[in-house]
């Protein structure tokens, strides 16, 4: 009798902490919720929809069409992929290298080079802001993705997930290719690359992320609207009009995130993976 | 290592005596940590470039007045500068605020839906993607909806606010709650990325814990209060680390609220902010390195004190 009160009372929270999670979640999601609906309502082009509604009053694509019609959108998509797929390839594939020779390597000063790595972490962007931009202004590579897709070459927090891999993967595997004679770099692109898919993966995917959503630096080195990424594209859309243009403003935030979330649902058990991973280290 | 290059040197030439066999034994260790170096290289000239390089320059540019081609050395003047400035320390102010409630809030909330999350057989997983689904689109888009979210007159949260009856707040048109703005928007855009890490690691707990404080009559809380939270501890440490330091660079979301002075009436500048107007629209190099360096060290002295306080090893 007790036994089955017990399991009701039980039955009893679950539900309720299921509903709570629901609530909150839906709480989570009501700025986007809200953000796609104006996007489609038509009235909202002319004054924002009051009281707030959920179903547009005049469902129309008329906001989207001018997002689209002014081509700046996709012109920033695609620098923003230019930028976004450089940087990501030159960063992963140094750290890879990095971070294999810190796991695997024995060489002289490699404890010092790491604690030097580590301490890249601890560096923000700010400091280095403006000597990297006259820097960049020096050679004559401001207005240009160059600024963007080279400063990522370093990426301390790459190198420490990439060793941090390669130390689990057994020593045997290069002593065998060893006494075949093997030199270091094809022991590397032979044995241990094939091998390293998922830390490559968990890289990219958070390279790709800080990439993306780059601001400061960007919007430091583009002062060519031709050139600016989807986040400055944003920002300088947004700085322009204010809260004025409801509808257009909510269907340009749509297009910008929409994309990132389709990809985000394909890929989510790597994305939360990998960010996990990420955090986990300060264990 | 030694002991193989020994047996390869054995190996192929068992008749070489083994005085010749020490000297290409030696030459192919140094031959072989040379191709270590080499896969080095690309880091380690990205660190001297753009970290080494640029964190010096920024050092010395903090003592001249300079607009980025014409220099004068004007020694501490630009650190004194700055640190009486009173709208330097507004924008610390700013910062500190906003860092302190965002962390205040998302940090124990984050962790108490972890810990629902955790304890719910169904939907884990849809759980997990819903609430992670904020922190993958970007703080600019994030910025540009909440504009309208927390609008005093056509957003929904100031609808929701009068609908139950409360007042409804001004957020970003006034400076007393513009900061609260801030800090809403920082929660929800922050909490996915709290719930996640909390939720690995609470997976991470042995379950043999929680089966032994069954056996002696632990109820469901007072698991979570003995055994979870303490358990927890570095996980907090670390999430307080990571979002104190991201916190004091925030930027991008004032930026696009407030523009480069934080408006309304700077409520909202930033220490990143500061520094962004001062070397990028008002192009004193100088003044913005001395900003930058005094941020670095404020930045260091919080990551040594929360290192310390978390006794972290790092």
């Amino acid at each position: 009798m007790s036994a089955m009160s017990n399991k009701q009372a039980e039955r009893l929270t679950t539900s309720f902490k299921f509903i709570i999670l629901l609530i909150f979640g839906v709480l989570l999601m009501s700025p986007f919720i809200w953000m796609v609906s104006v996007g489609f309502d038509r009235t909202a082009n002319i004054t924002m929809p009051f009281p707030p509604r959920l179903i547009p009053e005049e469902v129309s694509g008329f906001n989207y069409g001018i997002v689209f019609e002014n081509g700046r959108l996709i012109a920033s998509y695609i620098n923003s992929a230019i930028v976004t797929t450089s940087s990501v390839f030159i960063g992963v594939s140094a750290s890879l290298l990095a971070g294999y020779a810190f796991s695997k390597g024995r060489f002289k000063g490699k404890k010092l080079l790491f604690i030097v790595v580590l301490c890249t972490l601890m560096i923000p962007m700010e400091p280095r802001l403006i000597p990297l931009y006259t820097m960049f202004n020096s050679v004559g590579l401001l207005n240009t993705f160059w600024p963007l897709i080279l400063p990522p070459l370093i990426n301390g927090m790459l190198i420490f997930l990439c060793k941090q891999f390669f130390d689990q993967l057994p020593d045997t595997l290069r002593e065998a290719a060893q006494i075949d004679g093997a030199g270091e770099f094809r022991i590397f692109f032979r044995v241990y690359f094939p091998l390293s898919g998922p830390i490559a993966a968990t890289m990219v995917i958070l390279a790709f992320i800080w990439s993306w959503n780059d601001f400061m630096w960007p919007l430091v080195v583009l002062n060519n609207q031709d050139l600016h990424t989807v986040p400055l594209y944003l920002a300088s859309f947004s700085l322009e009009n204010g809260t004025s243009l409801g509808g257009l403003t909510m269907a340009l935030a749509t297009v910008s995130v929409i994309p990132i979330v389709i990809l985000y649902l394909f890929l989510q058990r790597y994305i939360i993976q990998s960010i996990a991973l990420s955090g986990v280290k300060g264990e | 290592m030694a002991k193989n290059s020994v047996e390869i040197n054995a190996s192929s030439n068992p008749s070489t005596d083994t005085s010749i066999g020490f000297e290409t034994m030696r030459q192919k260790k140094r031959k072989s940590q040379l191709t270590w170096y080499v896969f080095l290289l690309p880091s380690f000239l990205g660190i001297l470039l753009f970290m080494v390089y640029p964190i010096v320059e920024s050092f010395r540019l903090s003592f001249f007045q300079s607009n980025g081609t014409i220099e004068n050395f004007i020694g501490l003047a630009n650190f004194k500068l700055v640190l009486t400035s009173a709208t330097f320390w507004n924008s610390v102010w700013n910062t500190f605020f906003i860092g302190i409630f965002q962390i205040l809030i998302t940090i124990p909330l984050g962790f108490i839906f972890a810990s629902l999350i955790n304890s719910t057989p169904r939907g884990q997983n849809f759980f997990k993607v819903v609430y992670f689904l904020p922190n993958v689109t970007s703080i600019v888009a994030a910025a540009m909806i909440f504009q309208f979210v927390l609008h005093p007159e056509m957003g929904i949260v100031n609808f929701a606010l009068e609908a139950v009856g409360l007042p409804s707040p001004g957020w970003f048109s006034d400076p007393s709650t513009s900061k609260w703005g801030v800090i809403f928007l920082a929660v929800w855009h922050w909490i996915g990325f709290v719930i996640i890490i909390c939720l690995a690691n609470l997976q991470a707990i042995s379950p043999e814990m929680y089966e032994a404080a069954k056996i002696d009559g632990a109820s469901g809380i007072q698991q979570w209060f003995f055994i979870t939270i303490p358990n927890m501890a570095g996980t907090f440490a670390f999430l307080l680390i990571t979002g104190w330091i991201g916190a004091l660079q925030r930027f991008n979301e004032v930026y696009v609220l407030g523009g480069p002075n934080g408006s309304p009436a700077r409520s909202i500048q930033t220490m990143g902010a500061f520094i962004y107007e001062r070397g990028f629209t008002g192009f004193e190099f100088g003044v913005a390195s001395a900003a930058t360096y005094i941020m670095f060290i404020i930045i260091l002295i919080f990551t040594f004190i929360n290192l310390k306080v978390s006794k972290m090893k790092l």
